[in-house]
């Protein structure tokens, strides 16, 4: 990891599996001893990010890109990250959408209900800070005021790929700060 | 009326309806005017359910499609009742308007359109217009205890009540609004059209003209101060300083570098320092 | 989903059966957004629905009042977020009825073009979700494989996936490159109809997704009439009424199509409509790239449209123009109107109050989910819970609009 040797680009056509070596290596070790010595910390941060079970919080606009996003061009369950209906299978809350003071209490029961470790990701400029709709009477100026927000997605709305970035930088977030206690 | 240039929805044109409209309403019919070649009438708050029913049953306007409210506060009846009437046989659409203040009700239309409900429920949740008779005259739109009628023109666009989960109570609370930025609102209008607002220096132009041209006649008079009177009460002045211009540039500033293409590099002072200039053997390629 | 019951038996043994009342939503995936349904039920029978709305509001049209013409379109947009091209045609066709500029025929037919397009995305998306929340999974994700071509189109033409404000009062923000057209050409003759063909032919004679649809929810005519019904569910109650047809507007009036109307009145007939309407769409897009001219895509009153670009970097009235229109905007002239078109979902109608300033003075919106949701009670009384579902479906609701 130090040393930094020169990586060969992939040839336009050549499939490359990333990192064959290590995997290579893993597998020869599964093989030849038939189990795996790693810390339990670094297991529980591998489960957390290999399934990041989303609870569908669909509010408006946004909620057309979080259903394209886990449709089959961009197909987020890839990462791990399957939709839930019910807050108590999920791991992480999409926020997709203007909040309204009248869904407010909705929205934070939904976060209660959900089962530690969560996380909540904040997707569109209505979420993130009341946006278009941010001098209007009946909107809560971000969705932070009501639940705590790990990840914040730019946009208006944020496009598909940008809500798929934004899950995978939540994935980093965890591997970075993840402890068994969250 | 002007030509029609613009591409919006074409129907029966409202000439070919109107009379047939305003001999039938008769005395209730207060205004009927042809705006943007569509039909408009103003008819009397107490018999808007006989004017609809009327429309309904004997010129063929089956659909209600949509009731809006209008707020003009100058007017002694401030609020405007909006029906979109639309005839699906005879293709044409039709406005019937009414007006009430806060207090008085306006008789309801569910009788007849069983849709009118909810539409009157949202001119009320918004405008605060009673309709009389409406069995179900709840709020709609607006938050679970709402108070006031937005959209009314002296409700203020932000409201007055905000949310925020209170870690403290472990619920969401509803606070007084504090806004970080006021929202920006420009008018746009030059001084030229009549603009409100005063800008410094505006004052003078309405200050009273007084008869005593104002003249200043001892130097004490001017206002400046001690140091500018003491300056002032001085008889004779002082000459303009001496003019150092000789007509070509001051010494010590070097040539400018274009001008001096065979020169050799500069000698003396300057020196290359060996960090800044040689490349250095150990790092690079790292 | 959480339900109390209402009451309880006094003693034990009794044999007295309460109604108890359920809350659908307002967090719930069929509800197709934020729809809080107050059901009382009668065991599994559908009593009484208490429909709850507003928990989108956002104030839309009070947010209008304080924003320039220019400015507020975007909040069209945003309202109905399935189908937002054909929000913004109301509202520029309201604006230009005010104004009444002209619009140049490029322009109108780019309009009839890509809200063509918008319907059938839109129609998608419900023809999708719809039969998602009946059992079928598979469909879903070939219908959203077109949508994601129509976004893509949007995209190249405007720049933004969704959200395009690319219709403008006086014709359309910018031209479309020539390849565009082109490509939307080939989509509609090879992609579209076999992916949606391939879709349909798994729905359509689905014993399991007639089983759930057929005979669900009938509306008589006389019913869709007095309920303020449009769209496909008054053609879906047998009604041919559509506003491109009988009040035609920008180009549809050279258009050749055909309005499919339902016999039953069903949730599958008002399906039905919708997947005829797909193949419609597809036709008048087709005679759009054919018949569609050169020239100019935005009138050239300077005082409602931009320059171009180029001109106001030779022309100092040009630069004027420029700063005038985006800081101040246009003054429309006082007066109203109501204008109204068939958006996707229905009669989506805008009526507007102008004062003669350049800030509408009231701007209000005639959602089309309104009066279709009012009806939910009429409709799924005496219905079984899990039709609520379907016949929510079939109604196409968005409350992004429907709360505005």
């Amino acid at each position: 990891m130090g040393m930094s040797e020169t990586v060969p680009a992939a040839r336009p056509g050549e499939i490359r599996q990333p990192d064959q070596d290590y995997f290579q290596a893993l597998s020869t070790e599964v093989n030849d001893k038939g189990f795996l010595v790693t810390s339990t910390e670094e297991l529980f941060q591998w489960a957390r990010t290999g399934s990041l079970w989303w609870m569908t919080f669909g509010l408006a606009c946004c909620a057309v890109e979080m259903i394209h996003v886990n449709m089959p061009r961009y197909d987020m369950e890839r990462f791990g990250a399957a939709p839930r209906a019910s807050p108590r299978q999920s791991d992480v809350m999409i926020v997709a959408g203007t909040l309204c003071n009248k869904m407010a209490p909705a929205l934070r029961k939904v976060y209660d209900q959900m089962s530690s470790p969560k996380y909540v990701i904040s997707m569109g400029s209505c979420a993130n800070g009341g946006g278009y709709y941010h001098y209007s009477y009946s909107v809560v100026r971000g969705c932070d005021r009501v639940v705590p927000v790990d990840i914040y997605i730019p946009g208006c709305p944020p496009t598909a790929e940008a809500l798929l970035y934004g899950v995978m930088q939540l994935q980093r977030k965890i591997r970075r700060s993840g402890t068994i206690e969250r | 009326m002007a030509t029609v240039l613009h591409s919006a929805p074409k129907f029966t044109p409202a000439e070919d309806v109107k009379d047939a409209i305003v001999a039938s309403l008769g005395a209730v019919l207060l205004e009927a005017k042809i705006v943007h070649e569509e039909l408009v009438l103003t008819v009397k708050r107490e018999s808007i359910e006989d004017v609809i029913r009327t429309l309904r049953d004997e010129h063929e306007y089956q659909q209600l499609m949509e009731m809006a409210g209008v707020d003009y506060p100058q007017r002694l009846e401030r609020f405007e009742v909006v029906y979109m009437l639309l005839s699906v046989t005879k293709n044409h659409r039709l406005l019937v308007k009414v007006s009430t203040d806060e207090n008085t009700p306006v008789p309801t239309v569910t009788n007849l359109f069983p849709c009118a409900g909810w539409l009157e429920r949202e001119v009320f949740d918004m405008y605060g217009v009673l309709f009389q008779g409406n069995t179900d005259l709840r709020r709609i739109l607006t938050d679970y205890g709402f108070e006031g009628h937005p959209f009314r023109k002296d409700f203020p666009l932000s409201g007055y009540q905000e949310v925020r989960y209170s870690e403290e109570e472990k619920r969401v609370v509803y606070e007084p609004v504090t806004l970080a930025q006021d929202f920006r609102s420009f008018d746009f209008m030059s001084p030229w059209e009549g603009a409100e607002y005063v800008l410094p220096g505006d004052e003078k132009a309405d200050a009273p003209k007084s008869d005593a041209p104002k003249t200043t006649e001892k130097p004490s008079d001017t206002g400046a101060g001690k140091a500018t009177d003491a300056k002032a009460a001085e008889k004779k002045s002082h000459a303009a300083p001496a003019q150092t211009d000789k007509g070509k540039d001051a010494s010590g500033a070097p040539d400018a570098t274009e001008d001096r293409p065979g020169k050799a590099p500069r000698e003396g002072d300057t020196t290359d320092t060996k960090s800044a200039t040689e490349v250095d053997k150990d790092k690079s390629g790292s | 989903m959480s339900f109390t019951v209402e009451e309880s038996p006094t003693t034990v043994g009794d044999e007295a059966i309460t109604n108890y009342t359920i809350n659908f939503g307002p967090q719930h995936p069929a509800a197709h957004g934020v729809l809080r349904l107050v059901m009382e039920l009668d065991g599994e029978i559908i009593e009484r629905i208490d429909p709850h709305v507003g928990l989108l509001h956002r104030g839309t049209e009070k947010l209008i009042e304080y924003k320039t013409y220019l400015q507020a379109l975007p909040y069209f947009d945003r309202l109905d977020y399935c189908s937002p091209l054909c929000m913004e045609h109301s509202y520029v066709l309201a604006v230009e009825k005010m104004l009444n500029v002209e619009v140049p025929l490029r322009a109108q037919y780019l309009r009839v073009l890509f809200a063509e397009l918008t319907r059938i995305s839109n129609h998608m998306l419900n023809i999708g979700s719809h039969v998602m929340d009946v059992g079928a999974m598979t469909p879903n994700l070939w219908l959203f494989e077109i949508r994601e071509d129509c976004l893509n189109f949007f995209e190249r033409a405007s720049g933004a996936r969704m959200h395009s404000a690319w219709f403008r009062p006086g014709g359309v923000h910018q031209d479309v490159p020539l390849k565009l057209l082109t490509d939307i050409g080939d989509w509609l003759d090879t992609r579209l109809p076999e992916l949606f063909n391939d879709a349909m032919s798994l729905v359509v004679d689905n014993r399991i997704f007639k089983q759930r649809n057929v005979d669900i929810a009938i509306v008589s005519k006389e019913d869709a009439l007095a309920w303020g019904f449009s769209g496909p569910m008054i053609r879906g109650a047998g009604i041919p009424w559509d506003i491109r047809k009988s009040q035609p507007y920008d180009v549809y009036d050279r258009m050749d199509f055909e309005i499919p109307v339902g016999t039953n009145g069903d949730c599958y007939d008002r399906m039905m409509v919708r997947v005829e309407e797909v193949r419609q769409s597809a036709k008048i897009m087709k005679q759009c790239l054919a018949e569609m001219p050169e020239g100019p895509v935005h009138t050239s009153d300077r005082k409602v449209s931009p320059p171009l670009r180029g001109e106001m970097k030779q022309s100092m009235e040009a630069l004027i123009h420029h700063f005038k229109l985006y800081t101040e905007g246009f003054h429309v002239p006082a007066g109203e109107t109501y204008v109204a078109t068939e958006s996707p979902k229905g009669e989506f109608g805008v009526y507007l109050v102008s004062d003669g300033s350049n800030k509408p003075y009231r701007c209000k919106i005639r959602p089309t989910a309104f009066s279709h949701l009012q009806a939910m009670e009429f409709m799924s009384k005496g219905h079984m819970l899990p039709d609520a579902t379907a016949i929510l479906g079939a109604m196409d609701i968005v409350f992004g609009e429907c709360d505005r």
